[in-house]
C-alpha cells in the first residue's frame, strides 16, 4: 500500500512538470499582458515598457520559466502583479475558503444523494424512483449560476433567512489562523461565530452541491441495482440475515465502489462550479481569484493557482484509489 | 406455390428490426424521452420561427429606459428590460443563438473527436498511445476552465466561442469512439470482412464505424445540453459574445444579476429558458441511451 502511494506520488512529478510548461506557454500567449491590464486605457508605450522591464517580461521565455521554477522549488510562487501580494500568502487565505465550500457541497451531495439513490433502487420503477430520476435530470440541467441566483433571491433577499454574500459577518472579529472559518470558530469556542459561518455556507454549498447530488443519486441507484440481484445477496437473505444487515454489509458496501469513483471525479467539476458560485456569493475563494487573474493577466496568480489545483486534483484521485482497497479487499494496490 | 415456398417467402418478408427502428420503438414508449422530444421541438420551432413569435425585434426599444426594467404585464408577457426592450422577444430570439451555439459546438467537438478517435482506434499502437495520452492531458483540465482559457486566447467572437466550447468536448468523443471501435475491430463480422478481402478503409468506414457510432450519438445529445450551459456560463463571467446587443441567455442573466431585488424577472426568464432547453436534450439523451442499449434489445 505504502509502496503504491509513493510510486503514484513520484509519477505525478513528470506530469506536473509538463503541465507547468504548457501552462506557462499558454499564459504568456494570452493577448494583452499584465502591463496593459494594470495601466488600462491610459497605457503609454513607455509605461508598458517600464512595467514589463520591472516584471522581467522582456527576457526570453525559457529564461523566465527557469527563473520561475527555481523560485517555485523554494516555495515562492511569485507575487500578484495586481495586488503585489505574494501568491503563497493569498493562496493560504483563499484555498481554505474554496475547500470549505467544496467539502460542504460534497457533504450535501453525499448525505442526501446516497440514501436517495439507495431507496430509489430498492423501489425500482416505483413512484419514488421515477421522481428522483426526474429530479436528478432537472438537477443536471440547472446552470450553477442560475440556481445560485435563485437561492440567493428566495432565501436571502425575499425571505431574509440567510446572508447574501461572503463567508462571515464583516463586523465579527474572528481570529482565523487556519482560514477554515468553521474550524477557527470551533477552536476559539466562539459558537455565535460558528453559527454565523454556517449560515453563510448553506446557500453556496447547496448551489454548488446540486449537480454532484444529481450525479451521486443516479450512480448510487444504478450501482445498487447492479448489486441487488447478485447471488451473494440472495444467499445472505436466504440464510435469514437481518434485512438491514444485508442492506448495509452486502449491498451498500459493494455498491459504493462506483460512487466513490464519481465523488473523486467531481473535484474538477467542483472547481468549475466554484468559479460561478463564488462569483454570485462574493465568496473569497480560488475560483473567483483565478477568474480575476485571467481578466487582469495576473501571470503569477494564474500559474500558481492553477498548478496548485492540479496537485489537489491529483491527490484526490490518489485518495480515491486508496479508498478502493478499503472498500473492496479483492483489489490489491500495486 | 408449395408450402415450403410460402414459408420461405414469409421468412424473407419478416425482416429483422434494425437497431434504429428498434430503438425508436422503445423511445416512443418512454414518457420521459417523449417529454424531452416535445421540449426540444418547442425549442427548435421557437428558434426557427422567432421573427413570427416575437412581437418585437430583439434590439427594438419599445418602452422607456429604466434602472430595473418593468415587470411582466401591460401587454408585455415577460416585461421590459432596462433598455426598454420587450423581454419576451429577446428570450425568443435567444433560442436561435443557443440552438446555433449548442449544435455548432457539438459539431466541432464531434467531428474532431470522431477523426481522432477513429484514427486511434483503427491504427492502434503508437498512434493510439499518442492521441489518447494527449486527450488525457486535455481531460485533466476542467472543461469550463479550458473554455475560459481558449476564449481568452481566441477572442470573444461568437465563432471563437463555439470553437472553444467545441474543443473542450473533443476528448470525450475521441475516447468513446476509440473504445467502441476497439471492441468492434475484434468482432467476428470484422474478421469475416477482412478474410474476404475488404480493404482497410472500406472496412473502417462501411462496417466498423456504423456499428460503433451509437454511444457517440447518445453522448452528442447530452453534450448539446452541456454546450448551451457552458456558453451561458462564459457569458455570465463576462466572456460571452462581445456584441452587447446579442440576446444571449447567459448574458441577459448576468446583466441583471446585480438587480435581483427589483428586477427578478430579468433573471428568471432567461434562466428558465436555459433550463428548459437543456432539460430537453438531457431527457432525450437519457432515453436514447436506454433505447439503444444492446443489453435491452429483445
Amino acid at each position: 500500500m505504502l509502496k503504491f502511494v509513493v510510486r503514484r506520488l513520484l509519477q505525478m512529478i513528470p506530469i506536473l512538470a509538463i503541465l507547468s510548461v504548457l501552462l506557462f506557454l499558454f499564459i504568456h500567449s494570452l493577448p494583452g499582458g499584465p502591463a496593459i491590464a494594470l495601466l488600462g486605457e491610459r497605457a503609454t508605450e513607455e509605461g508598458i515598457e517600464q512595467i514589463e522591464e520591472d516584471l522581467g517580461l522582456n527576457d526570453p521565455l525559457p529564461v523566465q520559466y527557469t527563473r520561475y521554477m527555481k523560485n517555485v522549488l523554494q516555495g515562492d510562487l511569485g507575487s500578484s502583479t495586481r495586488t503585489r501580494q505574494p501568491v503563497v500568502e493569498e493562496l493560504k487565505q483563499r484555498f481554505p475558503a474554496t475547500v470549505e465550500l467544496g467539502l460542504a457541497a460534497m457533504l450535501f451531495a453525499v448525505v442526501v444523494g446516497i440514501p436517495l439513490g439507495f431507496i430509489a433502487a430498492k423501489r425500482y420503477l416505483g413512484v419514488l424512483d421515477n421522481t428522483s430520476l426526474f429530479l436528478s435530470l432537472i438537477g443536471i440541467s440547472f446552470p450553477v449560476f442560475f440556481l445560485a441566483l435563485l437561492l440567493k433571491y428566495l432565501f436571502a433577499i425575499k425571505l431574509g433567512w440567510l446572508p447574501t454574500i461572503g463567508r462571515i459577518d464583516v463586523t465579527r472579529g474572528l481570529d482565523t489562523p487556519t482560514n477554515f472559518y468553521l474550524l477557527d470558530a470551533a477552536m476559539a469556542r466562539d459558537w455565535e461565530a460558528f453559527k454565523d459561518v454556517l449560515r453563510h455556507l448553506v446557500l453556496p454549498a447547496i448551489a454548488l452541491g446540486t449537480i454532484p447530488l444529481a450525479i451521486v443519486t443516479r450512480i448510487t441507484r444504478a450501482a445498487t441495482l447492479d448489486v441487488l440481484n447478485e447471488d451473494y445477496v440472495r444467499t445472505a437473505r436466504a440464510k435469514g440475515l437481518d434485512p438491514s444487515v444485508v442492506d448495509r454489509r452486502h449491498i451498500m458496501k459493494n455498491a459504493m465502489l462506483p460512487v466513490v469513483t464519481i465523488i473523486g471525479l467531481q473535484t474538477g467539476l467542483l472547481l468549475t462550479g466554484a468559479v460561478l458560485t463564488e462569483t454570485v456569493f462574493a465568496w473569497p475563494g480560488v475560483g473567483s481569484w483565478i477568474l480575476d487573474a485571467i481578466r487582469n493577466r495576473d501571470y503569477a496568480v494564474l500559474q500558481g493557482g492553477i498548478l496548485f489545483f492540479a496537485v489537489m486534483v491529483a491527490v484526490v484521485n490518489l485518495l480515491v484509489d486508496v479508498s478502493y482497497a478499503f472498500l473492496n479487499p479483492r483489489i490489491r494496490l500495486r | 406455390m408449395s408450402i415450403a415456398q410460402a414459408e420461405a417467402r414469409e421468412l424473407i418478408l419478416e425482416q429483422p428490426a434494425g437497431l434504429w427502428s428498434d430503438a425508436f420503438d422503445r423511445l416512443k414508449r418512454n414518457p420521459s424521452a417523449i417529454l424531452g422530444g416535445v421540449l426540444i421541438l418547442t425549442f427548435v420551432l421557437t428558434a426557427i420561427f422567432a421573427p413570427w413569435i416575437a412581437p418585437h425585434g430583439p434590439g427594438e426599444q419599445v418602452g422607456s429606459l429604466s434602472g430595473n426594467g418593468i415587470p411582466p404585464g401591460d401587454g408585455h408577457l415577460f416585461g421590459l428590460d432596462k433598455q426598454g426592450r420587450d423581454y419576451f422577444s429577446r428570450v425568443v430570439y435567444g433560442a436561435r443563438l443557443s440552438l446555433l451555439v449548442g449544435v455548432v459546438s457539438v459539431g466541432v467537438g464531434l467531428s474532431l473527436g470522431l477523426l481522432l478517435g477513429a484514427t486511434a482506434g483503427y491504427f492502434g499502437r503508437w498512434v493510439d498511445n499518442l492521441i489518447m495520452r494527449a486527450m488525457d492531458v486535455v481531460l485533466s483540465v476542467p472543461a469550463f476552465l479550458l473554455a475560459i482559457g481558449l476564449v481568452t486566447l481566441l477572442g470573444r467572437g461568437l465563432v471563437q466561442i463555439m470553437i472553444a466550447v467545441g474543443l473542450t468536448t473533443v476528448p470525450i468523443f475521441a475516447r468513446l469512439l476509440r473504445g467502441s471501435i476497439l471492441a468492434q475491430r475484434e468482432s467476428e463480422y470484422a474478421l469475416a470482412a477482412r478474410s474476404v478481402g475488404v480493404p482497410g478503409r472500406r472496412l473502417l468506414l462501411r462496417h466498423i464505424l456504423p456499428n460503433s457510432i451509437s454511444p457517440v450519438i447518445v453522448q452528442g445529445t447530452l453534450t448539446v445540453a452541456t454546450a448551451i450551459i457552458e456558453v451561458a456560463a462564459l457569458s455570465f463571467v463576462g466572456l460571452g459574445p462581445a456584441d452587447p446587443g446579442l440576446p444571449e441567455w447567459g448574458k441577459m442573466l448576468a446583466d441583471s444579476a446585480s438587480r435581483l431585488e427589483s428586477g427578478a424577472h430579468l433573471v428568471l426568464f432567461p434562466g428558465m429558458a436555459i433550463v428548459i432547453s437543456t432539460l430537453g436534450f438531457n431527457m432525450i439523451g437519457d432515453g436514447l441511451r436506454e433505447a439503444i442499449d444492446p443489453k435491452l434489445r429483445s
